[in-house]
């Protein structure tokens, strides 16, 4: 660019000029310019390495929050079955064990999940505690399926959409591109994850500080490119963790992710999928463990203090 | 009946001799060899030609590879078959007599077998099986096949690099040096940029902020550095007393203007390329020539306007302002005002896009189906603020905050003129006042539609106005409207009121 080319001569009169700042502000159009450029909109977020830069405050908040959750958290349990077997051992963690999870996360960053068969099939009202957290993670064919569920007058007196999340990937290369299927009738091209956060029973965030904290992560997460090869990333995990202060955490994963993708374990987690690389679940160390635990993490006031509030009500 | 296992130890202890002279292979005389081998054990008894044959089938039924027989008529009569035994595989034939004792055997027992054998199928299935994914290459495959676009695709998006105007580009600088030192650096009255101390800055800093956006932190004497940036950042109400870091945006007025220059000259060369477009898929015969339609709108309450006043659309866009109460159970929203507007009227084929926020997710979706459309797309309009990031703060929603909003895309009968996936399902954009949308939307449609399509947006406000758009709703001033039809038949809507006697189209 010539007006470079000035600058570096160091004549301060020709750069003063140069230099002189615009009396408009200027927008760019990142729609626009990947149509010239193919850099993707999202590859322009500046905060993507770390979404809490500028925010000292919020990024002290979440590292406590990691820690306390640390603390407080059970060993890693892999439940590895079938897809075909999941409903019927679910019935019986809840007949005969008498499981019950606060936070219940379902589904990956994978196709050919299913997703909506284990929803009407499982009693999942039966397995989650109220109040209790539903994550349900699609392709957004997927979750909008399950707009069936909200018209059905059963799911929707239980459960309560809450918000719906979306996650989306840096680019085509990256390991959660959204796949291929059902591609052709769009006309966008995908480049995103949906999920839908659902709550039963009553929380109110005013009052209920003790089982949920709000308002610490948003609704949306950007791969940063950091992320471990992995069919969830840890985000969502967080997401979850953040919000609940419950222990008893269940993930379901109703869909084969391969060799390629594998699914990790996770401590504070029960991770129930055909391909989970550790399959160490059992019903009565999880139950001790879950005793000596307690089912929520104790209040911590240096996070009480931090943590987002709603302001005093006005009326 | 034979016993398989006896059948293969006389394989083995015979081996290639079988297929040598003098046997060469001829099962008569194998049956008698293997009768023979049989005696010595006394079990032999009652064991015919054809329990022989059977047996040797089933063997190389059981393991493909291991042994093959053949049937030829002899060249003496036509009636009576000559039975052969063409190959032995020792090795297989070994392995197969494990096998059939109930013996385990380990997938490196089996390599160390299978190794030194030659182009057998059943020892590479094996082996594909126990050591690597033989489905891979398959799969790669068939992902490539899969992943290959349509040629749709790509033409309509290179059309729209083309053809359809550029805009201007200026990429932001990521360094947090630059802004801490411009911060240092810079000269500010009246929260406006004035200038720098350029001794402050070293040749790279500057070289960097002649070609890129810096946000450049305006520091005054309450702030406290160590809180960090503002939630509210430009849009902040309280710029003389909030003591969070704001910043100004600064670009070189030279550089603003060079790059509109060379935005210019480009689109300037665009009318060429427009006349000459070989690949016209879903735009109008006059494209190069036809100008769009000046920016058309009529004040009215939607609610209470007549459709058939304005005609038939290509695109549809709405924002509305989703009334949802709280504190109704859900289920009892369904019946909103909105989703009983006759907007099926305004589209025989075409798409619509519907801005939706939380629980009017689900309802706009429903309502886009009772209008006859199909759900096809969701867009996500990420929400960033003034340094390019994500909005992470300040209590944007009830339970976790928001980031992005939701645009509900939905196509109504085939549509094939429409052009597919040139652009992505995501709009990362700059939040401005409270529920304006971004503006990169019309570009997006109109890289859909191409330039010269029918567009109607509903609720529109003055800021939404533009070239070849018809926009209704409360907000705008007075009307404008430049299609004779459209504005004879609104003279008649005004003249007669809806109610009475409804425009006949």
């Amino acid at each position: 660019m010539s007006t470079g080319k000035k600058a570096e001569d160091f004549d301060r009169r020709k750069r003063n000029i140069s230099m002189k700042p615009a009396t408009v502000s200027f927008m760019n159009d990142n729609s626009e310019n990947y149509i010239q450029t193919n850099v993707m909109p999202q590859n322009l977020i500046t905060n993507s390495q770390n979404q809490l830069e500028g925010y000292p405050k919020l990024q002290n908040l979440i590292n406590l929050k990691e820690k306390h959750i640390a603390e407080y958290t059970t060993t890693p349990y892999g439940c590895r079955v079938d897809i075909d077997q999941m409903v019927p051992i679910l019935h019986r963690w809840i007949l005969k064990e008498k499981l019950t999870f606060d936070v219940i996360m379902i589904g990956a960053l994978t196709d050919n999940q299913f997703i909506y068969p284990l929803l009407t099939q499982l009693p999942i009202d039966r397995l989650i505690s109220k109040p209790g957290f539903l994550f349900i993670w699609g392709s957004a064919k997927k979750i909008n399926e399950l707009t069936k569920l909200m018209n059905n007058e059963n799911w929707a007196k239980r459960f309560r959409k809450s918000e719906e999340l979306v996650f989306i990937p840096v680019d085509r290369n990256s390991p959660f591109h959204p796949g291929i299927s059902d591609n052709e009738e769009s006309l966008f091209e995908k480049m995103q994850w949906h999920c839908w956060m659902c709550i039963t029973g009553t929380v109110r965030r005013a009052t209920d500080g003790h089982l949920i904290h709000c308002n610490i992560d948003t609704d949306l997460s950007v791969e940063s490119g950091l992320t471990r090869n992995s069919a969830i990333p840890s985000h969502l995990y967080k997401v979850a963790e953040n919000f609940s202060s419950a222990t008893r955490r269940l993930h379901i994963i109703p869909a084969r992710t391969g060799s390629e993708t594998p699914v990790r374990a996770r401590p504070g987690w029960v991770i129930m999928s055909p391909d989970i690389l550790l399959n160490n679940f059992d019903c009565k160390r999880y139950r001790q463990e879950i005793c000596k635990l307690g089912t929520h993490q104790p209040v911590k006031p240096e996070i009480e203090a931090l943590r987002p509030r709603s302001p005093p009500s006005k009326k | 009946m034979i016993e398989e296992t006896k059948l293969v130890d006389f394989l083995l202890e015979k081996g290639v001799d079988l297929l040598n002279e003098p046997l060469s292979g001829k099962l008569d005389d194998i049956y008698r060899l293997f009768i023979k081998f049989l005696e010595t054990e006394e079990t032999a008894r009652g064991i015919g030609m054809a329990d022989f044959v059977d047996t040797l089938n089933t063997l190389a039924e059981i393991c493909p590879g291991a042994i093959s027989t053949s049937c030829d008529s002899r060249p003496d009569s036509s009636w009576l078959h000559e039975y052969r035994l063409d190959s032995v595989n020792l090795e297989l034939v070994g392995l197969m007599s494990h096998s059939l004792r109930g013996e385990r055997i380990t997938s490196v027992e089996m390599t160390n077998i299978l190794a030194p054998t030659r182009g057998l199928d059943l020892g590479q299935r094996l082996r594909g099986i126990l050591e690597t994914n033989a489905d891979d290459e398959i799969d790669t495959q068939l992902e490539l096949l899969l992943g290959t676009k349509p040629a749709s695709f790509a033409l309509a998006k290179e059309n729209a690099r083309i053809i359809l105007p550029q805009q201007a580009f200026i990429p932001n600088c990521n360094d947090p040096k630059h802004t801490s030192d411009l911060g240092s650096a810079a000269q500010i009255m009246n929260n406006k940029l004035i200038g720098f101390k350029l001794s402050k800055l070293s040749a790279d800093e500057i070289k960097c902020m002649l070609s890129k956006i810096h946000y450049v932190p305006n520091l005054k004497p309450q702030t406290n550095i160590a809180l960090g940036d503002c939630s509210y950042l430009d849009t902040c109400h309280k710029l003389g007393m909030c003591r969070y870091v704001h910043y100004l945006q600064y670009v070189p007025e030279a550089l603003q203007q060079s790059v509109q220059h060379e935005v210019e000259k480009n689109n300037s060369k665009k009318l060429d390329s427009k006349r000459i477009t070989f690949y016209t898929h879903g735009f109008c015969t006059s494209m190069a020539s036809r100008m769009p339609l000046p920016a058309q709108w009529i004040q009215c309450d939607v609610r209470k306007f007549d459709f058939s006043v304005l005609g038939k659309f290509s695109v549809i866009l709405a924002d509305p302002a989703w009334n949802i109460h709280m504190n109704l159970p859900y289920g009892t929203c369904n019946d909103s005002e909105l989703s009983q507007l006759p907007l099926d009227l305004l589209q025989d084929e075409g798409i619509m896009f519907l801005w939706v926020t939380g629980r009017a997710i689900e309802m706009g979706k429903n309502s886009l189906v009772k209008w006859g459309y199909e759900v096809c797309d969701e867009i996500s309009w990420i929400k960033t603020n003034q340094l390019g990031r994500t909005i992470v703060t300040g209590r944007t929603g009830h339970w976790l905050n928001h980031s992005k909003e939701h645009l509900l895309v939905g196509i109504k009968g085939k549509a094939a003129w429409l052009n597919r996936q040139v652009d992505i399902d995501l709009i990362v954009s700059c939040a401005r006042e409270t529920s304006r949308k971004p503006d990169e939307l019309y570009g997006m449609i109109e890289r859909v539609v191409g330039p010269h399509a029918r567009k109607l947006e509903l609720f529109g406000r003055d800021h939404n106005t533009r070239a070849g758009w018809m926009t209704i709703g409360d907000q705008l001033q007075g009307s404008s409207i430049h299609e004779l039809d459209v504005e004879r038949k609104y003279e008649r809507f005004l003249s007669h009121g809806f109610e009475k006697a409804p425009v006949v189209v």
